[in-house]
């Protein structure tokens, strides 16, 4: 039923589907409509014009009249079409499940054969059946059917083998029944839908191929005449009599066409990466469509502001607030960590500053992001573009996914470096080098050349490092760039970051899930759950005392610090969804001290003690004075 | 690399192997005395025994299959007797004209369709997208030999801005210039299918690709939008796209069979088509094998090129 919605709300597969039922209608009624016997030639009215006094369409070179031939021609094609793809999957799908069931030799050797029929260009294979058998419809139609079956065969087996290992197969297996009847009772009823999707596909190649073979006279012989044969048999007469060419010609357009237009809906509709909007292209910016205007700058010494960053994902009709209004401010030559559970926000968050957020689906709905003494949110993209690596850098997690895979390390470093300062490329390459050198990888000169591939974990992550440091920024975002490492690895990495910092007095982002690395790396930390902070402060003063629940928390699932990899999944329950946040504080579900106040009404972030804020209203005590002025912002 | 060619080449055996044992099975179901049939209206005795003799006609199914294999490797394919000359030397003058125009069409489609494959992925949703994409459904819907026709009656009748058919004018020189004259419009109805085809795929593998982390990465550095989508994103497509090129090479082939009938091109093709309704069988069989073998190599070196696309397979 939704299936049929999805189709129906694909208006191009709508028509096709109309145009194709209208086609079918009319084929199907033909021999009771009131036409001239298509085959009764009258060579005294030959290539009367359409529209005249023989008949809607005219007539032919031997005087027939073109409506009547046209629908009969119609039909025939169409049956032959159809009689084909049935045949082609009713045989492809008999070998393909015989493969995909038995496995092992049998599959082996007809798969070999699929694949020698395979190796023809289809239409060889077509000639040299029709040359064998001798012209006429019926061996056409043999012969693109046949042309076909490997395809098929190949299809099917697929499915078959991943149906014929599941458990029900097994278990009709030791109940003792017999291979044919499984294969009849279990595995074609899976099957079929296959089956069905595959011939919908392939029919209109179908009719356009039976038309083709008639249309070089292999086909339908006269007085008969399909599609196909009429135009072959019209070609004669092509720039005297262009109509007797155009007529059947177009409808053998419009039938495929409608067909591909079905076919097409079909997929779609069956196909779930299309309905998620998974295959839309991320724009080089995330949209921004701010509803509230900006927050006043705070003029500061920071060199990164972010306040009230609303970031957004817009999924079809379902809105997930990634990122619900979140402050941060960076100073020159500060390490910030931001930490969280995955889904918390926090990479987001980082994302968001140079609208790096893929979109669609992402959409920035708020906030401003003060770097350089303008707004960067709704910046035009070469602004943007201008200081995306040159002077905010990011490092990914996983720099096998984000470096590309094709070009050598040092293409992408030379890249990174001439995307803002045009230099020669020797010059760049020499800089590379160099670069390679700064974040200690050993005989930078020969790895330079090197693909990704062929670096390990660690050393692919200080590439990554080095192509962030190539324009010496005054910022970099770092996102996770340890996560995937192991742990000697991971302790290589941070020392590395936080020598570098110290060198060239690098501002850092730091985004992670470990506690462990805050301590190692970061001045201040603020944690973050449901897309906003929690809790921020001087990284020392919150890990020897955490005020939010939370927090305190997740360091308990923390066993040692600067160990390795972890998940915090230690906090019993789950983040709640960011497309249903409930009213007041998020982590009430998880908290062992929510009260019936923690329900209702917006949590501010307040201050707790020097530097320091919370958004709990039963914070562990601060060390210091108790808050004395409530504020939003993470200072 | 030269290692890998060999390795390939010699992979290529059995598949070629293949090829003709299904040539020669098909062309084994013609009922009947296969000397009487192979010569149709030259039957005469002394034509029926002489052939029996070179052919082993006469012999049981597997040592036919033998000695016709020999022969060919022998570069015997035998005798049209239609055209009264060796199958050999006209497939091979024939082959020569289709490798002209489906060479031709071939280059043209994948530059078309490769491109504006990643013009509509880059502007997804966009005008230019959605242009393209009614582009596409129109070339994949419509018949080859219908658009030959139809751009027959309008470039070369009505605008008579090309010739109407053939390969060569049938007077003056056989220059360039004359060539490429003929060639264009059979080179652009032959093209338009499989341009709609790969224009299809290389969209969906650049959505795939520009969905890619590297490709944010490529962005955060601050590399020009265009040379994130042509440089980044298309190489890392090409990968899926190559052998895409390589599967519509068959079809652009193939599809050569029509246009060379609707353009009276002087192609392999339309020499099967002939052949087949003279039921000239030898022609018909050695026309096939030669031309699938042809093809067999054409993937070969499109397999050759994809490993020196992607450094990641092992050769
Ligand atoms: S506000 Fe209430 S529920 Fe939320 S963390 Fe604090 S005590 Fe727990």
């Amino acid at each position: 039923m939704s299936f049929l919605r999805l189709l129906a709300r694909n208006r191009l597969a709508l028509a096709g589907l109309v145009v194709m039922a209208a086609v079918v209608v009319l084929a199907l009624i033909t021999p009771l409509l009131p036409l001239a016997d298509p085959d009764v030639t009258n060579t005294a009215d030959r290539f009367e014009r359409p529209f005249g006094a023989a008949g809607l369409l005219g007539t032919d070179h031997l005087g027939r009249d073109l409506l009547s031939r046209l629908l009969h021609g119609t039909r025939l094609s169409l049956a032959v079409g159809f009689a084909a793809a049935l045949i082609a999957a009713t045989i492809g799908a008999a070998i393909g499940i015989v493969a995909g069931y038995y496995g092992g030799r049998i599959d082996n050797v007809i798969m070999r054969g699929v694949d020698m029929l395979m190796a023809f260009p289809y239409i060889l294979l077509a000639l040299a059946i029709v040359a064998a058998l001798g012209p006429g419809l019926m061996n056409a139609l043999i012969a693109v059917a046949a042309v076909n079956i490997p395809f098929f065969a190949r299809n099917i087996r697929g499915v078959t083998v991943s149906i014929a290992n599941r458990e029900f197969v097994d278990a009709a297996r030791l109940s003792g029944m017999g291979d044919a009847r499984i294969i009849l009772t279990e595995v074609l009823p899976n099957v079929i839908p296959v089956i069905v999707i595959a011939m919908s596909t392939t029919v209109g190649w179908m009719i356009l191929e039976t038309a083709g073979l008639s249309f070089l006279g292999l086909g339908s012989q006269p007085p008969q005449a399909d599609l196909g044969s009429m135009l072959g048999e019209a070609r004669s007469a092509l720039i005297s009599n262009p109509h007797t060419s155009i007529v059947p010609g177009a409808m053998i357009l419009v039938i495929v066409m409608a067909i591909n237009l079905l076919g097409d809906g079909v997929r779609d509709a069956l196909d779930p990466r299309l309905k998620s909007g998974a295959l839309s292209r991320p724009m080089p910016t995330t949209l921004v469509r701010r509803e509230t205007p900006p927050p006043a700058p705070a003029a500061d010494d920071a060199v990164l502001e972010i306040a009230g960053l609303k970031t957004e994902f817009h999924v079809r009709d379902r809105v997930y607030r990634a990122v619900g209004g979140v402050d941060l401010s960076l100073k020159p030559g500060e390490c910030l960590g931001i930490i969280g559970e995955s889904g918390s926000g926090k990479s987001v968050t980082a994302l968001s500053v140079m609208g790096l957020v893929a979109s669609p689906p992402g959409v920035i709905t708020g906030g401003r992001v003060q770097f350089d003494g303008q707004d960067l949110i709704g910046a035009p993209y070469e602004v943007l573009r201008r200081m995306r690596g040159d002077r905010v850098a990011y490092i990914f997690q996983d720099p096998l996914s984000t470096l590309h895979p094709l070009y050598t390390v040092g293409a992408q470093l030379v890249e990174a470096v001439r995307a803002h300062h045009p230099t020669p490329r020797a010059e760049a390459r020499a800089h590379a080098i160099e670069l390679l050198r700064a974040v200690r990888i050993p005989n930078a000169e020969s790895r330079i050349d090197s693909y990704p591939h062929e670096l390990s974990g660690g050393m692919r992550q200080r590439v990554g490092i080095a192509m962030a440091l190539a324009n010496d920024p005054e910022v970099i975002i770092a996102d996770e760039p340890t996560t995937a490492l192991d742990v000697t690895v991971q302790a290589q990495i941070l020392s590395l970051l936080d020598d570098l910092r110290r060198e060239r007095g690098l501002a850092i982002v730091f985004i992670t899930h470990d506690f462990g690395v805050v301590a190692q790396l970061c001045d201040r930390v603020a944690v973050m759950y449901a897309g906003r902070i929690v809790e921020a402060g001087p990284a020392a003063a919150i890990l020897t005392a955490p005020a939010h629940p939370y927090t305190a928390r997740l360091m308990a699932c923390v066993p040692e610090l600067g160990g390795g990899r972890r998940h915090l999944a230690a906090i019993p329950g789950l983040p709640p969804a960011v497309d249903r946040l409930p009213a007041g504080c998020a982590f009430a579900e998880r908290c062992d001290k929510a009260q019936a106040a923690c329900r209702q009404g917006d949590i501010p972030l307040v201050a707790h003690g020097p530097g320091r804020s919370v958004r709990c209203i039963a914070p562990e005590p601060a060390p210091e004075p108790a808050p004395d002025t409530v504020t939003e912002a993470a200072e | 690399m030269a290692g890998y060619i060999f390795k390939r080449l010699v992979s290529a055996i059995p598949v070629l192997l293949g090829i003709s044992v299904i040539v020669f099975l098909i062309m084994a179901m013609i009922p009947g005395d296969p000397a009487t049939a192979i010569l149709g209206s030259y039957a005469t005795p002394e034509n029926v025994e002489k052939l029996n003799r070179d052919l082993g006609l006469d012999k049981p199914l597997v040592q036919r299959y033998f000695i016709w294999l020999g022969n060919m490797l022998q570069g015997d394919f035998g005798r049209s007797f239609s055209l009264n000359r060796p199958v050999l030397d006209e497939v091979l003058e024939r082959f020569g004209a289709t490798l002209v125009l489906a060479g031709t069409a071939f280059v043209l489609c994948s530059l078309l369709g490769v491109a504006a494959g990643v013009v509509s992925a880059a502007r997804q949703y966009g005008a230019a997208d959605k242009a393209i994409t009614f582009f596409v459904l129109l070339g994949i819907s419509i018949p080859s030999f219908f658009l030959g026709m139809m751009m027959i009656l309008i470039f070369a009748v009505k605008l008579r801005w090309f010739p109407v058919s053939g390969m060569w004018p049938i007077y003056g020189a056989r220059d360039i210039s004359a060539l490429v004259g003929h060639l264009t419009l059979p080179a652009l109805a032959l093209a338009v299918v499989a341009t709609g085809v790969i224009a299809r795929l290389s969209r969906s593998a650049m959505l795939e690709v520009l969905r890619q982390d590297f490709i944010r990465t490529a962005r955060a550095k601050g590399v020009r939008e265009r040379a994130v989508v042509w440089r980044h994103a298309l190489r890392a497509a090409m990968v899926g796209i190559i052998p895409v090129l390589g599967i519509q090479a068959g079809f652009v082939l193939s599809g050569a069979v029509y246009i060379e009938m609707v353009f009276q091109w002087p192609g392999v093709g339309r020499m099967l088509v002939d052949a087949i309704l003279k039921r000239d069988i030898l022609l018909v069989q050695g026309g096939v094998v030669f031309v699938a073998a042809c093809y067999v190599m054409f993937n070969i070196a499109v397999d050759v090129a994809q490993t020196l696309l992607d450094p990641r397979i092992k050769t």
